[in-house]
């Protein structure tokens, strides 16, 4: 008897081998364990034995059932992974086709996050964003800042007229007299805005755009805490390896003036087109602030003292992009606002 | 201002290259444009003597030329000037020369004769007979005198001088003069300035017998010399002076007339010489202009001055407009005989505004404006005097008139030591400040805690005041060298940064919209009245209320627009044009409203443009939608039909909150595409940023997730065609029910077939549950039932079976 047992056994693993798929596993589940299985078949005739040889055979045929049982349940697990790996064969994509956008993407003006770099930049310094308006009073726009009428200087910024005390602003300073008139001090203000010059438009000029003004104002605050603070915003807009030089220059607002150069983030400072072989690109305008306008603004400008600059945004636009006409920036042309 | 190096060297000793006096000048506050030698562009030409000539076999006019350039090997060239002669020292261009017009010379083949160069003419160089005699003959240019062979020609003709354009900042006055530019010049080379000292010419005669001065308006002329000069001999000037005129780009005329320019170029002071006998009686007037007075200036101009401008004239009639130009009837012809030598003070402003009114300006106008200082004015009289005796241009009359009505006393200023190091954050002993002042002029000196300056006359920028310390400062500074000024962090309170809750809702605006598809455009402000009327806007529409340019570019950029449209709509029209393919577009910009007498209204406003097949009236109320959703501002916004004229009737609406119109969006009317030549359908929004903020900051809650299941129900009604949905969810949302309804969806509205004409099918579905139980039937039915009554007895709908 347990040689039948045992060609049942030996027969149903070497079935189990070749069995495929799922229906042909559970026929042969069936056949073997089912209730007229083959092994059930065995048990039937432990009727005829002694007592003894039916314990030996029962232990020995729940045994046969017990590994055949787990042998047919590996089976099954081990096809139903293969018949998923066939799915998924099925279902294997070309991953590298293209996505689908249910809304193409959108895209800031590259002036938009320029502009943010260079504000949030100046925010992690303590700065706090101010405005003023576009059409201002020319008092503010010049008189205030150290420029009353008839100044030579005014002719440094050809001006848009409203009439004869309402001009187009022709830089953010004006509102360094509204700020210096309205805010407590100590601050330090950052004050972004549209401006305006009679400029015929060229490659490198636009009759409207972009500046940023700073200001601080403290006790003690001196033209070397003003190069520091530059330092660090420069470092932490355009990078730690960019180098900067700050020479003297004139602004009737600021005393002493200085116009700021980074090292040409084209050509690393060797020198080439876009910084004209000199290696150096200028960024802003800033100073210490005159004490004239200090006084026309209603603070001791011995009791209280400030720095102030200006960076145009559109320039640096340009320069971190290498933009090469400021007229791209506002013909708004998709194929370029496309690719910031 | 033009430095030419050949002046320079005059007071100060040449010891870098150009690069380098470059560099120094800008770490003194100079900007140097560049710089140009007199024959830049010409390359690679250099001397040769003709050591052979024989004539060409095959040619008439062709001669074969043996040169001797000094090589080891003479060259040969061919030539078809007739004037040249065996042992003419010649320019040779050499093989890759060089030359104007863009000529770059190679070795040619000239009837079988190669030529390895080129003889010039003075004109292939760009010389003129001033600048070399001979030059402008029409052949080779002969060289007179011994010449090195091989020199290059720049040398041999004396053209070798560079100039360098330096920008001046409008503080610096007194360097738009070789006087001044030099002295800081000689400062930034660490050289000494050697100062020119003035021969005064006492002259014989007095010089009241021939003229007198009457300055009528002091404020405007401040100061007014005169000298006399007889006997003139008018003829051109000496050729080195002539040489110095045209290098700073002036144009020689005669030797008095050269004279006063030489001196404006020189000490930065404008001159002007009368022809005395035009002068009736030698009188000068300087008064203001008469009403419907006419001065014809020299450039043959009648110009209409008016009572504002200041006239130099005489007893009967104006002889030149003062500080601008000198009139024609006075000029200096070459039958003068006798000259009144103008140096004066003129207030700039009042220059200033004369040059605007004329539309003139002229290089002595521009020094005025800039402002020139009285004590200047009687430094370039003697030094104009000076010359004419050099030049032996006349006999000088002794004394000079000199009506000063000018503070031309010295000023001394104290300046606070300490102060300055501290404005600069540096530690500069006050005996160190002293040192640096001196190299550039500035008597200063130590005393205790402060530092005395005498201020220099020509140092006009230096304030006896406020400014004072803060002046000294920026000198001490600039020569002290801003790089060796180190860097410090500030100190004293610390801040918090903030970016204003206006700011941050702006970039959130900003990045919905680009989350959204559209690409951001900046256009500028400008506008015309063509773009109103191509807007259809009416007669009394607030858009017409614009801000006036008083100086505009012109009538089409003469306004400040009060809608982002017609920027918006020129940047689709050229991206149509370029066919770039994008359909979706935001502008955030201002617009202005006219005021009349204060500050325009100030607008920030939200742009949106969508065009193309893709796109809607519903696609663009959509964008909108989920723009206010971001900020939970979708409930609050209503929608009503209406909003401005360049909206196609029927297709446009109104935004408000509560009574405030916030909004307005809607297809562009058919007409105003067609004037700005747009194909297509174009949908616009535009949305005031400042009011719609005003309604941000509602603070958000949580309500607790239903446990108990939702139900959802559609229903249909026919309505009249004229009911809006926004009707519809109002009677909704108003019919009081037991259970909550959340959702209502409007998902199909349908005209046409089985709907009676004049009426719309409304498709909407509901989702319905309740906070403590699941809905059962009755509850639901009981609910639909509510609200079809409703909608029933408030807008007549019908069930739609």
């Amino acid at each position: 008897m347990n040689e039948a047992l045992e060609k049942i056994r030996q027969e149903a693993l070497a079935r189990l081998q070749e069995v495929r798929e799922e229906k042909e596993l559970e026929e042969l589940n069936s056949s073997v364990l089912g209730r007229s299985g083959s092994l059930t078949g065995i048990l039937r005739t432990m009727g005829q034995l002694d007592k003894e040889q039916r314990a030996k055979l029962g232990q020995a045929s729940n045994a046969v059932k017990k590994e055949l049982e787990q042998a047919i349940a590996e089976r099954r697990a081990k096809i139903a992974q293969l018949m998923q790996q066939k799915a998924f064969e099925k279902e294997t994509l070309d991953v590298t086709e293209p996505g689908i956008r249910r809304q193409p993407s959108g895209r800031l003006h590259p002036m938009t996050q320029t502009y943010r770099e260079i504000r949030d930049a100046l925010i992690g310094m303590g700065f706090t964003t101010f405005h003023g308006p576009e059409v201002e009073y020319d008092d503010f726009n010049f008189t205030k800042l150290n420029l009353p009428k008839d100044h030579p200087a005014r002719d440094m910024q050809d001006t848009f007229y409203v009439n004869d005390k309402v001009v187009l602003r022709t830089h953010t300073s004006p509102c360094e007299a509204r700020a210096l008139m309205t805010v407590k001090p100590p601050f330090r203000l950052v004050i972004p805005g549209r401006v305006f010059r009679v400029d015929e438009v060229d490659a490198s000029h636009s009759p409207v755009f972009m500046q940023m003004e700073g200001l601080v104002v403290d006790k003690n605050i001196s033209f070397a805490d003003l190069k520091g603070t530059l330092d660090e915003f420069v470092h932490t807009v355009f990078g730690p390896d960019v180098k900067t030089r700050m020479r003297p220059s004139y602004f009737p607002f600021t005393e002493p003036s200085a116009e700021v150069d980074i090292s040409c983030t084209i050509c690393g400072g060797k020198g080439c087109r876009v910084c004209k072989g000199t290696g150096w690109l200028e960024i802003l305008g800033c100073g210490v602030t005159n004490p004239h306008e200090l006084e026309n603004c209603g603070l001791d400008p011995h009791e209280w003292s400030a720095f102030a600059f200006g960076i145009g945004v559109d320039r640096v636009t340009s320069l971190k992009y290498g933009i090469n006409d400021i007229r791209l920036e506002y013909e708004n042309d998709a194929r370029f606002l496309g690719q910031f | 201002m033009k430095l030419p190096l050949s002046w320079l060297k005059d007071y100060v000793e040449w010891n870098v290259t150009p690069d380098e006096f470059v560099e120094k000048l800008m770490w003194r506050g100079f900007e140097c444009a560049g710089y140009e030698g007199e024959m830049d562009g010409i390359t690679n030409v250099v001397v040769g003597k003709i050591v052979a000539l024989r004539k060409h076999e095959d040619s008439d006019h062709l001669q074969i030329c043996t040169i001797d350039v000094g090589a080891e090997e003479p060259l040969c060239i061919v030539t078809g000037a007739t004037n040249v002669f065996e042992g003419a020292l010649v320019p040779v261009a050499m093989d890759g020369a060089h030359l104007t017009e863009g000529i770059v010379i190679k070795p040619t083949v000239m009837r079988g004769v190669k030529s390895y160069g080129m003889l010039c003419s003075g004109h292939e160089l760009g010389l003129s007979e001033a600048d070399y005699p001979g030059a402008e003959f029409n052949g080779i240019m002969i060289l007179h005198g011994e010449h090195p062979l091989g020199q290059s020609i720049q040398e041999a003709v004396g053209m070798d001088d560079i100039v360098f354009d330096i920008e001046l900042t409008p503080n610096r006055a007194d360097c738009q003069s070789i006087i001044g530019m030099c002295r800081e010049a000689a400062a930034a080379l660490g050289q000494r300035f050697k100062e020119p000292t003035i021969r005064h010419i006492e002259g014989e005669g007095d010089i009241h017998d021939y003229a007198s001065v009457t300055v009528e308006n002091t404020e405007l002329c401040p100061r007014y010399t005169a000298r006399v000069v007889t006997d003139l001999n008018i003829e051109p000037s000496p050729a080195w002076m002539q040489k110095r005129l045209r290098a700073v780009g002036m144009r020689p005329i005669n030797n008095i007339v050269d004279i006063t320019n030489y001196v404006l170029v020189e000490y930065g002071h404008p001159m002007h010489a009368f022809d005395l006998a035009c002068v009736k009686d030698g009188n000068i007037v300087v008064r203001n202009a008469y009403e419907n007075e006419i001065v014809t200036t020299l450039d043959g101009k009648e110009r209409a001055v008016t009572p504002d401008m200041l006239l130099i004239a005489d007893p009967e009639k104006g002889v030149g407009i003062a500080g601008v130009m000198g009139g024609l009837n006075s000029e200096i012809t070459a039958d003068t005989k006798a000259t009144l030598f103008e140096a004066a003070a003129f207030k700039g402003s009042s220059i200033r505004a004369t040059t605007r009114k004329l539309h003139h300006v002229t290089d002595a106008a521009a020094r005025f404006i800039k402002g020139v200082e009285p004590v200047n004015a009687m430094l370039a009289e003697e030094r104009a005097i000076e010359l004419v005796d050099e030049l032996h241009a006349g006999k000088v009359i002794g004394g000079t008139i000199d009506v000063c009505n000018a503070d031309i006393s010295e000023h001394i200023i104290y300046t606070d030591i300490a102060h300055i190091n501290r404005i600069l954050h540096t530690e500069i002993a006050g005996e160190d400040m002293a040192k640096m002042l001196a190299t550039i002029n500035i008597d200063a000196k130590a005393a205790g805690d402060k530092l005395k300056v005498r201020i220099p006359h020509f140092r006009t920028d230096i304030e006896d005041g406020l400014e004072a310390d803060w002046d000294i400062a920026e000198e001490v500074a600039r020569l002290y060298g801003y790089y060796n000024i180190k860097p410090s962090l500030m100190y004293g309170d610390t801040f918090a940064g903030k970016l204003g809750a206006d700011y941050v809702f702006e970039d959130k605006v900003k990045d919905e919209m680009a989350a959204q598809g559209c690409y951001e455009m900046y256009n500028y402000n400008f506008t015309g009245p063509a773009a109103l009327d191509a807007l259809l806007l009416d007669k009394d529409s607030e858009k017409r209320q614009c801000v006036k340019i008083l100086n505009p570019f012109g009538e089409d950029q003469s306004l400040m627009r009060t809608t982002l449209i017609m920027g918006m709509l020129d940047s689709l029209k050229r991206n149509q044009g370029r066919k770039t393919g994008h359909d979706r577009f935001f502008e955030v910009g201002n617009v202005h409203f006219d005021n009349n007498d204060s500050l325009p209204e100030e607008r920030k406003m939200l742009g949106l443009l969508f065009s193309g097949e893709n796109e809607s009236y519903f696609t663009l109320k959509g964008a909108v939608e989920q723009l206010l959703e971001k900020f939970n501002l979708f409930g609050k916004v209503e929608f009503a039909a209406g909003g401005s004229e360049f909206y196609q009737p029927g297709r446009k609406a109104v935004m408000s909150i509560g009574k405030e119109q916030v909004g307005e969006l809607g297809a562009v009317h058919p007409n105003v595409l067609k004037s700005w030549g747009i194909d297509g359908r174009v949908y616009f929004a535009e949305i005031d940023m400042n009011k719609l903020f005003a309604h941000t900051g509602a603070k958000r809650t949580y309500k607790p997730i239903s446990k108990f299941p939702k139900v959802a129900r559609d229903l249909a009604i026919v309505v009249d065609n004229k009911v809006t949905a926004a009707e519809v969810s109002r009677v909704i949302s108003q019919t009081k029910l037991k259970v909550i309804l959340d959702d209502v969806e409007l998902f199909d509205v349908y005209r046409g077939v089985g709907i009676p004409e004049g009426k719309k099918s409304m498709a909407y579905s509901f989702t319905l549950r309740s906070e403590d139980h699941t809905l059962v039937d009755e509850e639901i039915q009981a609910a639909v039932g509510s609200i079809i009554r409703a909608l029933e007895t408030r807008l007549k709908a019908e069930l739609r079976s």
